[in-house]
């Protein structure tokens, strides 16, 4: 991925062949699973850029905790 | 030879004691100790990390049950919304089709590596947090953040609030931490990014923040455990060298999972659908009723425990614990209140095992490490009657917490499969005839449990995010997110199908069929 944009997944372990994908199927039962594999797996690495005039989500976290601290409630 | 199968403790069914059986304590009135070493093999490590791995290796693999997930963390009143791309935590729930839930599967969840990235931590003068130098001592690297900080511009939340009248709280201990990105809001680099100027491979550090100083801008690294990926794509612990000054942080991959093991829980069975024949209501024997703080949800000032609701209703956790002494501090819950005689049962959701299994190391558990040997067990304490400490789900940090065999198995799926622990149960009599039984027992038991999702779990089991603040989900959403709880709200969960679609619950999104 040359320019992977905001929320892409820039690592990750799970690489399926068309041959994983084929054989997905719950245990012996003759229902498949089709689609592609989920979005994000354990151990996906994402690219989060958010620029300095964005609330980023360690901000946005950082802020829920001072919130919290102080009685402030979130907003609906 | 027959072996034993189905519990942590069974593994020669050929020793007769009513002891194999997976409970903690048999002889509330008299009688003997449970002998250590069921004890030992219940409790180890290894068996957890063995089955670990064959649970992701059998058809996890390939037919995992993911829900992934954008969450958009709410910002609190009177702070204006978030323009541009919002505030978010990606992440996946992972379903475990089991046997041993009433509903049909644990749910674990996943926070994906990248989450947090402190080149979008800035001091007062919009400074970005670079690493600015290190200095290191036999156990941890010190780590000077850029920028100006002090007393009266202390680090930004999360990594320090300040609390009137307290030294504050610091919710980011305890996060593995990462030094992966190059430039500001740049692309996190992988174990293969290759430097351009010097066409050799970056490489990165990984390591435990162990603790800050926000008045110096001071973080402070547990060299154990330590991961550095090489310029030769490899990752090697503890690692060889420092942090790279001038790059960022960002956070590392984090679990959870909601089975019984890591909870230390048992769940009440009193649904009548499914596999179970009838209500089983939870009780707790007399004698094993342990002081200590449990938690309920509430609707509207009434307790509210069902497994989910709407995607428009929310609730509110609330601990209640024994006296206002042990009320859950802000660094770890939201409401607590106190109720004189309050135990560590919540009967109609589960009935509490008390005390929590520790690793026996903190190091984050990579190829490599130190291989983990028997937990350690936390309890509360007491002198004349007197509780003079508690120790529970609220109290250590996520890391903390001995891994069931779940997060083993994802931490396999990630490519990150710790050592073999060394705690290896006693008594195998042929552990080879063990293990294949094991590899034969684990895919008969997928098998059986996806059949049973499939004929009619579907129907009822509980699903993300409308479980999310369910008695078993909401401790996971708080320590995985690293949020309050009262910041976990079911609206703001958007949801991706199996095509990748996202949806929104909340406002009457499906998946594709």
């Amino acid at each position: 991925m040359t320019d992977p944009k905001f929320g892409d997944i820039v690592d990750t372990n799970f690489i399926y062949s068309n041959e994983q994908r084929a054989v997905r199927k719950y245990g012996d039962s003759e229902v498949q699973v089709s689609g592609q594999p989920a979005t994000y797996h354990a151990g996906d690495v994402v690219h989060l850029p958010y620029k300095s005039t964005e609330t980023s989500t360690i901000e946005a976290i950082g802020l829920a905790w001072s919130g919290y601290a102080n009685g402030v409630a979130p907003a609906e | 030879m027959t072996f034993g199968f189905g519990n942590f403790n069974s593994f020669d069914k050929n020793i007769k004691d009513n002891g194999y059986k997976f409970k903690p304590i048999s002889n509330e009135f008299g009688g003997s100790s449970p002998e250590s070493l069921y004890t030992i093999n219940r409790e180890s490590c290894w068996a957890r990390w063995r089955r670990g791995y064959e649970l992701a290796t059998a058809s996890l693999y390939h037919n995992s049950f993911d829900y992934p997930f954008k969450y958009k963390i709410p910002l609190p009143t009177g702070v204006p919304g978030a323009s541009g791309n919002q505030p978010a935590i990606p992440g996946v729930f992972r379903g475990f089709p089991t046997k041993n839930k009433e509903l049909g599967v644990h749910w674990a969840g996943v926070r994906v590596a990248g989450s947090l990235r402190f080149d979008n931590v800035l001091d007062t003068n919009n400074v970005r947090a670079s690493i600015s130098s290190v200095t290191e001592d036999n156990e941890f690297w010190y780590v000077q953040l850029a920028g100006t900080w002090s007393s009266t511009n202390p680090l930004p939340a999360p990594l320090f609030i300040p609390i009137a009248g307290t030294a504050g709280i610091k919710p980011t201990n305890g996060e593995v931490i990462e030094d992966r990105i190059i430039e500001p809001e740049g692309v996190p680099i992988s174990r293969a990014t290759i430097n351009p100027s010097t066409q050799t491979r970056y490489g990165y550090v990984q390591a435990v923040l162990a603790d800050v100083n926000p008045n110096t801008g001071l973080l402070k690294l547990r060299k154990r455990g330590s991961v550095e990926a090489t310029p030769d794509q490899v990752l090697v612990t503890p690692a060889t060298r420092p942090p790279n000054v001038g790059r960022y942080f960002m956070t590392g991959t984090r679990y959870y999972c909601t089975c019984q093991d890591f909870t230390r829980r048992q769940y009440a069975y009193v649904s009548s659908l499914g596999q179970r024949s009838g209500p089983r209501f939870p009780k707790t024997g007399v004698a094993t009723l342990k002081p200590g703080r449990y938690e309920v949800m509430t609707e509207a000032g009434k307790v509210a425990n069902q497994a989910m609701t709407s995607a428009l209703t929310n609730r509110q956790l609330e601990i209640v614990a024994p006296t206002v002494e042990y009320e859950i501090p802000p660094t770890t819950a939201a409401t607590s209140s106190t109720k004189i005689g309050a135990t560590r049962d919540n009967p109609g959701v589960f009935s509490d095992f008390g005390g929590v299994y520790l690793r026996s190391g903190a190091d984050p558990s990579l190829p490599g490490a130190r291989s983990e040997g028997l937990p350690d067990f936390e309890d509360y304490k007491a002198k004349d009657n007197v509780i003079t400490s508690l120790t529970d789900r609220w109290s250590p940090t996520l890391d903390e917490f001995r891994y069931c065999k779940h997060i083993y198995s994802m931490k396999y799926e990630e490519g990150v499969f710790p050592p073999e622990p060394s705690d290896i149960p006693v008594e195998i009599k042929d552990v080879v005839a063990w293990e294949q039984n094991l590899v034969d027992q684990v895919e008969k038991d997928q098998e059986g449990a996806a059949a049973n999702i499939n004929r009619y779990g579907l129907a009822y089991m509980d699903i993300p995010p409308f479980n999310c603040q369910s008695p078993m989900m909401i401790q996971m959403m708080q320590k995985l997110f690293n949020i309050p709880s009262t910041f976990v709200k079911l609206q703001n969960f958007t949801m991706y199908d199996k095509a990748g679609r996202a949806y929104t619950p909340s406002q009457g999104g499906t998946p594709t069929t």
